[in-house]
């Protein structure tokens, strides 16, 4: 849902970025709240990426301003990104094969006890609490990710968004790739973010996979704000007139209002 | 009556029926006791004990252990390889596919969100994929298959599949449904609509089960109902009995879908819940509004009681038609419990009249959720071919209590 009178969780204004001869973000504006799905979405060459991996500190803004729950903040690096709670899983996953599930979900980032030494116990019942919070259809937490699906490494990989408990959430093309059973799944673990009450980015060329989970789109088209809609009652077409820019929608986030 | 190759009136030919009465009545509960058998299907101990006994030798059916009140009991079940059925129910904003066997037994699931207004084509495709994968998933494939039952949220008419009331379903009307999943699975397809499923599963396995005569309500989306008479889910000329989402309960209200005026879903489809909550909450999806009225959201509680009086006072119409034992109140708004169910309880005990032989009971579904999956694998079931079938003329008890056997579905 989206609580316009609450702090979003993330604002961004005038986010711009130029690699050389290209602008791959225009003054780009972009909220998100708690218990919200935003979906980004575009052509090839929108900005996207660009965008997501701004929130996740992989690249820093030329100009423009974050704010996270209203306090301007600068995301220089991954970890910073982590620091205040900004989650991501890209298209590779960054997942080990050798290695089981709970140890993935964990990778750099594991449990200690009080004399330092790895508590494999609790991240062991940390790792089934989280997957069971996402509904997650993974029967055993000590399976090598090897012997699991591509969905069921979506899975993990979206689990292991939640380990330090992140406000926010970007998700780059999730299910890029997938079965329909595995889709539904990963579709399922979103709704469970949002349910939990996090912000959740989605970006993705599906447009019925993001009809299906988000609230609200944002249509990004070469580097601008060309959109913002309702995804509940929205219909495919206009959204696909904004992503090709056969309609210039007139609203707070159109380069016509930019302009003005 | 009629007979199967044996003489009229010999000994065979009784045996026979006796015979196709207790696999008619175990395919129908999925699983009974001996004990229970012989309860519904009026036969003796005995009976049921050798006939059972030679159905076992025939690998018709299978035994196993169970208990019973604490006694250990044989419980009868068609034997496995008989084959799966598939359940598919369609949403306004999900779909969920379910695999069975002939005990009812869901042996695999899933569900999948879906965009708003998502058409036929599109979601008919996902859905035959999503069943090979799940065949797949239990190590099983097509050939297993003996039918599959689709639920949709608009009236069916049930001998073409076709949504027979224009302008309710975009993106679903003109089109044979069973025909299209047909063609790409190979497999017999069944339609209905998923409140008359929900009432057939509830009628058949869950609160209803034991009474001829039921309603089920389905509160979702948009608002619909079942009707079981006589054991039977009653679907009246095309489908549309038990659309109760279309009774005007407003006459300046909103234009609806269907063209009326003040529908019943117009005022409390999923629609017209959120938006009274639009300028303090912002945009809402219905999950939305169910999660803040259970933690007790003022604003959201009251949006969803009045909601449950709105729609008991068109049940108790339909209660005073069909004079049924129980109304059973499923659907995913009912998921908030009393909240909906508390007020729609009282509309109804204030406009149906009252009887001297028993209470209307207002419940809550016993299949929660996945009563319209399960009555679309039950439809499927009913429609397949068995091995032994029970004789198109037996006729129900006098008191129409227990099996009631019947072919074709129910």
């Amino acid at each position: 849902m989206t609580d316009g009178s609450r702090v979003p969780l993330l604002s961004m204004r005038g986010v711009s970025k130029r690699f050389g001869g290209v602008e791959a973000l225009v003054g780009v504006d972009l909220d998100v709240h708690r218990h919200e799905v935003v979906a980004l979405v575009g052509d090839n060459g929108a900005g996207k990426s660009t965008l997501a991996k701004t929130v996740a500190g992989v690249l820093t803004p030329d100009t423009g301003l974050v704010e996270i729950e209203g306090v301007p903040v600068s995301i220089p690096t991954p970890a910073a990104a982590h620091a205040l709670g900004v989650a991501t899983v890209f298209q590779d996953l960054a997942l080990c094969d050798n290695l089981d599930v709970t140890s993935n979900l964990f990778l750099g980032r594991e449990l200690r006890d009080a004399r330092g030494v790895r508590d494999d116990e609790r991240m062991e019942q940390m790792a089934r609490r989280i997957l069971h919070d996402l509904t997650s259809r993974i029967p055993s937490v000590r399976v090598p990710l090897a012997s699991l699906s591509a969905g069921q490494r979506q899975s993990v990989a979206i689990a292991r968004t939640l380990i330090g408990d992140p406000r926010i959430v970007v998700l780059d093309e999730p299910t890029a790739a997938l079965s329909v059973a595995q889709t539904a799944e990963v579709l399922l673990h979103i709704e469970a973010l949002r349910d939990l009450g996090l912000g959740v980015i989605l970006i993705s060329h599906n447009m019925t996979d993001v009809r299906s989970v988000a609230d609200r789109i944002e249509v990004l088209r070469h580097g601008r704000n060309n959109g913002s809609f309702d995804a509940r009652t929205t219909g495919y077409e206009q959204i696909l007139a904004a992503i090709t820019g056969a309609l210039r929608p007139d609203g707070p986030r159109s380069p016509a209002a930019a302009r003005s | 009556m009629s007979r199967r190759g044996a003489a009229a009136g010999s000994q065979t030919a009784l045996r026979e029926a006796n015979k196709g009465l207790v696999v008619g009545t175990v395919q129908r509960y999925g699983g009974l006791t001996q004990v229970e058998l012989a309860a519904a299907t009026g036969l003796s101990q005995a009976t049921v004990s050798t006939i059972v006994r030679e159905l076992l030798a025939a690998g018709v059916v299978e035994t196993a252990v169970t208990t019973r009140s604490g006694r250990r009991a044989q419980l009868v079940t068609l034997a496995r390889r008989v084959g799966l059925a598939v359940g598919v129910q369609v949403g306004h904003r999900h779909l969920r596919v379910a695999l069975g066997d002939f005990a009812h037994e869901v042996v695999a699931e899933q569900a999948l969100p879906l965009p708003y207004e998502h058409p036929s084509d599109t979601t008919l495709d996902r859905a035959a994929l999503l069943v090979m994968e799940m065949l797949e998933r239990i190590g099983s494939d097509l050939e297993e298959v003996v039918g599959i039952g689709v639920g949709v949220p608009a009236p069916v008419d049930t001998d073409t599949g076709m949504v027979s009331v224009p302008g309710v379903m975009r993106g679903w009307e003109g089109e044979h449904l069973g025909q299209v999943l047909t063609k790409r699975l190979g497999r017999p397809v069944h339609v209905d609509n998923d409140a008359n499923l929900g009432a057939l599963a509830e009628a058949t396995l869950g609160a209803a089960r034991g009474y001829r005569d039921a309603v089920y309500v389905r509160a979702s989306y948009g608002t619909g109902a079942g009707i079981v008479i006589s054991g039977q889910v009653h679907r009246g000329f095309a489908g549309t009995a038990g659309e109760i989402g279309h009774v005007q309960v407003d006459p300046t209200g909103h234009i609806c879908r269907c063209g009326s005026r003040g529908c019943l879903d117009t005022v409390v489809g999923a629609t017209a819940l959120v938006e009274p909550l639009r300028a303090t909450h912002g945009s809402l999806a219905l999950r939305d509004v169910i999660a803040r009225t259970r933690q007790g959201d003022p604003g959201f509680v009251r949006v969803v009681a009045d909601a449950g009086a709105a729609i008991g006072a068109v049940v108790a119409g339909l209660g005073t038609a069909v004079n049924p034992q129980c109304v059973v109140v499923g659907g995913e708004l009912s998921e908030t419990g009393e909240v909906l169910l508390g007020p729609l309880r009282e509309s109804v005990r204030r406009g149906v009249l009252p009887n001297q032989i028993a209470p209307l009971e207002v419940v809550p579904a016993q299949l929660g959720q996945r009563a319209e999956v399960m009555g679309a694998l039950v439809l499927a079931l009913r429609a397949a071919d068995v091995p032994v079938r029970a004789p198109e003329d037996v006729l129900l008890d006098g008191d129409g209590a227990g099996a009631g056997v019947r072919d074709g579905e129910g």
